[in-house]
Order: C-alpha cells, then sequence, then structure tokens
C-alpha cells in the first residue's frame, strides 16, 4: 500500500512537469476564478455588515442616550405607535445592542473590553411608511429634538449607494467567476487528456498486463485535483489582500459615516479560504473525473 | 486451457471477423494462427484477453467463460496472460530493466519480488548486459526479447503474441522463435498469429488457419499451407 502510494505521488508529479505549460494555465484559472469567487463573497458580506442595522426597509435609527429616562422613551414610543409616518419599529435595548457590539469586533477584543451594557446607547429602528428621502429627514430631524435622544441616524444616500454599488459589483464579480470556474473546469478536462494522450503507450501496457482501471485512473484524477487545489492555494492569499486593502479602503471611505464599518470578520476569511479550497479540489476532481471517463476506455 | 464455442465477432454489425469459429487449445500447447491480413487472426487473440467480446458464442479461459466476465475482473484476467506486440510497444523513457519492471509494478507486486524478478527474466532472455540501456540503444530483435520479457516476468499461464516477428529480419525470427519455444517448453501456453510461412513450416506445431473469419484447418504438426 506505501509502495502504490508513491507510485502515484510520482507518476502524478511526473505528468504535471511534463505538461508544465499546460498545468501553468490551470492552476492560473483556477486561481483567478476562486479569487473572484472569494471576493464576490467578502464584499457581499462587507455590505452585510456595513448596513446590517439598515435591512429590511429601516430608514433611520433613533440612538437614546444610555442613561435615557423611562419616561422620554414613554414618550418616544407614544409618537411611534401612533403616528401615520410610522410603519413599524424594532427597539434594541442596551444589552442587545451590546451583543451585536460583541459579535460585530469579536476579532478585536481589547474593543469589546472596553464597553459594558451599561455605556450601549439603546435604540429604535424604524421603518417608514414613506421611504422618500426628503421625508425621512424631516423625522430624523423631529425626533433628533425629542428629550433623552443622543442622535438619529438616517439610511443616506451614501449609504444606499453603498449598498448597490456593493450588490452590483459582488454579482458581477460572481458572474465572471462561474464562468472562469467552467472555464478552468475545461481546461483541467483538456490538461488530463493532454496528459493521457502523451501516455497512450503506457496505459495501453496497462491495461494489458492486467492494471487495475482505478490503478491506471487515480494519477490522473490526483493530477487534476492538484490542478484545482494549487489554483486555490493562489487565491487564498488573494483574499487575504482583498480583505486588508479593498475592504480597508471602504472602511476608511468618509462616506460611510456610521459607527459600523465595512468590514468582515477574520474567521469569514478564513471559512471562505476552506471553501475556495473545496470548491477548486472539486473542480480538479470533477474535470479529470470527466476526461477520464471520456478518454481513458478502460 | 483456452475453448471457444461457435464464435461470431462482427464490427459495427458488418465485417464479420469471426465466423462460427469452435476449438480447443490444451494446456501448454504451441499454436499458430495463419491466414491473410483480416481473416481472424487478431480478433482471434483480442477475445481471448477480452479485448474484445464475442456477439455470440462462449469462450473459455482456464475455465472461465471471458465473454461474460464483469469488468472489474477483466485486469485480474490479464494477469495470467502474457502479451507481445509486433511493434514491442516499449516505454521509450524507460530502460530497460524498467520496462520489464514496469509490468509488475502496475499491478502492485511489491519491489523485493520485482527486484528478483526482473533480472531473472533478463538473463532468460539473454539481455542482462543490457539492463541499464534504453529502448532506442537496442536492435529491433533486443527490443522483441523485452517486449517477451515484459509479458512473461509474471509467469502467465498463456502467452498471446500478434506477428511478434513482423517486424525481424529472418536471422533474428529465429532467435525470437527460440525464446518462445523455451517459453512454451517452461508449461506456458503460447498462441502467436503469423504470415512467416518459413517459422511455421520449420516449428511444424499446430496450426490454425483462418480465412474471412472462418475457421478452415486445424492441423496438430501443421505447415503454413
Amino acid at each position: 500500500m506505501i509502495f502504490r502510494f508513491w507510485y502515484f505521488i510520482r507518476e502524478t508529479f511526473v505528468s504535471l512537469w511534463r505538461n508544465l505549460s499546460l498545468t501553468l494555465a490551470a492552476i492560473l484559472t483556477v486561481a483567478i476564478s476562486l479569487a473572484l469567487v472569494g471576493s464576490s463573497l467578502l464584499i457581499r458580506e462587507g455590505a452585510d455588515q456595513a448596513t446590517a442595522q439598515f435591512q429590511e426597509g429601516v430608514e433611520f435609527i433613533v440612538f437614546m442616550n444610555a442613561d435615557a429616562l423611562e419616561n422620554q422613551n414613554e414618550a418616544i414610543r407614544k409618537v411611534l405607535d401612533t403616528s401615520p409616518a410610522i410603519k413599524e419599529y424594532v427597539y434594541v435595548d442596551k444589552f442587545a445592542a451590546y451583543e451585536e457590539f460583541r459579535e460585530l469586533f469579536v476579532d478585536k477584543p481589547e474593543l469589546v473590553e472596553s464597553v459594558t451594557p451599561e455605556i450601549m446607547p439603546p435604540s429604535y429602528r424604524i421603518v417608514p411608511s414613506d421611504p422618500d428621502a426628503d421625508n425621512v429627514t424631516e423625522l430624523a430631524r423631529q425626533f433628533s429634538e425629542q428629550p433623552g435622544v443622543k442622535e438619529v441616524a438616517t439610511a443616506t444616500e451614501a449609504i444606499r449607494q453603498i449598498e448597490d454599488f456593493s450588490t452590483r459589483v459582488s454579482q458581477a464579480l460572481l458572474l465572471a467567476a462561474i464562468v472562469l470556474v467552467a472555464v478552468s473546469a475545461v481546461l483541467i478536462l483538456n490538461t488530463v487528456f493532454t496528459a493521457i494522450s502523451a501516455r497512450k503507450t503506457e496505459i495501453e501496457v496497462m491495461k494489458l498486463v492486467g492494471a487495475t482501471n482505478w490503478f491506471i485512473r487515480i494519477p490522473f484524477m490526483l493530477e487534476g485535483t492538484i490542478h484545482g487545489l494549487m489554483g486555490a492555494g493562489l487565491a487564498v492569499p488573494a483574499l487575504f489582500v482583498v480583505d486588508s486593502k479593498v475592504l480597508a479602503y471602504f472602511q476608511e471611505s468618509e462616506a460611510v459615516p456610521l459607527f459600523r464599518g465595512f468590514a468582515v470578520p477574520d474567521g469569514f476569511v478564513w471559512n471562505t479560504s476552506i471553501w475556495i479550497l473545496v470548491i477548486g479540489a472539486a473542480i480538479g476532481m470533477i474535470g479529470s473525473a470527466f476526461a477520464v471517463t471520456r478518454y481513458l476506455d478502460v | 486451457m483456452i475453448r471457444f464455442e461457435t464464435v461470431t465477432k462482427t464490427y459495427k454489425g458488418e465485417v464479420v471477423a469471426l465466423r462460427e469459429a469452435s476449438a480447443e487449445i490444451q494446456r501448454g500447447e504451441f499454436v499458430f494462427l495463419v491466414g491473410p491480413s483480416g481473416s481472424g487472426k487478431s480478433t482471434f487473440i483480442r477475445l481471448i484477453n477480452r479485448e474484445e467480446v464475442p456477439d455470440a458464442g462462449k469462450i473459455l479461459v482456464a475455465g472461465k467463460d471471458v465473454s461474460s466476465l464483469s469488468s472489474w475482473k477483466v485486469p485480474y484476467l490479464r494477469r495470467n496472460i502474457g502479451y507481445v506486440f509486433q511493434d514491442y510497444k516499449l516505454l521509450p523513457k524507460k530502460t530497460v530493466t524498467e520496462n520489464v519492471a514496469f509490468a509488475l509494478e502496475v499491478i502492485g507486486r511489491p519491489r523485493p519480488i520485482i527486484k528478483r524478478q526482473v533480472p531473472a527474466i533478463l538473463e532468460l532472455v539473454g539481455l542482462s548486459r543490457k539492463a541499464d540501456r534504453l529502448p532506442e540503444e537496442l536492435s529491433g530483435g533486443e527490443q522483441q526479447r523485452i517486449s517477451i520479457a515484459r509479458a512473461f516476468v509474471n509467469r502467465p499461464l498463456i502467452l498471446l503474441a500478434d506477428e511478434p516477428t513482423g517486424n525481424l529480419d529472418p536471422a533474428t525470427s529465429v532467435g525470437i522463435m527460440r525464446l518462445l519455444d523455451r517459453i512454451n517448453r517452461s508449461g506456458t501456453t503460447v498462441v502467436m498469429a503469423t504470415h512467416d510461412r518459413g517459422i511455421v513450416d520449420t516449428m511444424r506445431r499446430r496450426v490454425i488457419e483462418l480465412d474471412r473469419g472462418m475457421l478452415v484447418r486445424d492441423e496438430s504438426r501443421g505447415v503454413y499451407e
């Protein structure tokens, strides 16, 4: 068994080396397509995080002072419950706000330690009946004048633009990525096909001396899988670059004046990386399995 | 060892390669398959090691019906059957030793056994001193000896040879036939398709003649015609 293992490894790498130019082309295509898949996922997650408070129609948020009095809260609630301009709202108390804060900054424990639920401002996330920008601005102004209100954050035009932009960018990237993933699978198929053609005599001899089908197939399938994995391996560092440069650019952008930034937790980048590796291996396996069943009539 | 029972094989439903052929070959026999090109000699050989499947009839090899053998068992059948090609089919980048060892490696034989069997078989075919050469450095006759060594290194019950002397001059062919004869005398059944009248007439072994897919002659100590 150990002997066979080394046989497969040797045969696979000999073949990879023989086909070097095609191998590199296949690996690079996989790398580019998976880097796009990953970037698309990162940007989508970043946008979700950045605009998390403004989902499901929430157009503005009234933040109360952490030490707001109960009657101040009641006054706000009364307006919210009775005003025809308000469709619905959600109250986020200081403990829920603290939980959200902790989740968002799970990678930055020193930041989490610096706050307590006591200092978190409770807030009302408000869905207005009419989401028109002028109407929202007017409502926000009215609420900001109420006693006990710390500030009112609106889903400004800039945020909506960021949202639209990130959705469009991530969709375009995903579309390009899907096309490229298909291209890489075909390229791997072709590379493996070339490897099979280059070893026609060898395969013929193997069949006639009684090598089993899997014994003949495995090195070729390993070859395709390695193409996919190596491509994915190159895509992973690219994801970290996208995270540290591109997303950081959004975070520092003046266009996002909100407390929460355009960031993804580190854990998300790692998770995405694992998925990228799995997808890479799968592309390689599928491409080479297709080549093997199609061109290796054992 | 090999039994054909009214075997018919056609290609693409039209070209009849073999028509209701029946023959029985005993263990240890040496059989020449003769006949013009396209008479069905190659098909006869390819049916024995299940490179082809018959349309009708039954083929028994070492007691097993190979026509109904499930495909995953085919490799194990072939481990009992050596195969010698007209054009040798040696791997050009491997040395003589590596070419022969290859046949054992790919069926998962342990390395110590390979290390023992390969030099022994090279000794048998008389190529010990050229063990580290590449095929292109050797003559046609020597290359065919490697091919035979590769086919025989696993000590198969049957050795199939499709025109093994087809690319060789008469003097070299004699050497190859001596080698095949020696392998046959060790108990291996040999089935050889050939056009070489001189060889058949000299050896005086069993001759099966095919003509347009029909088995037209089967003589125990036959000549070419």
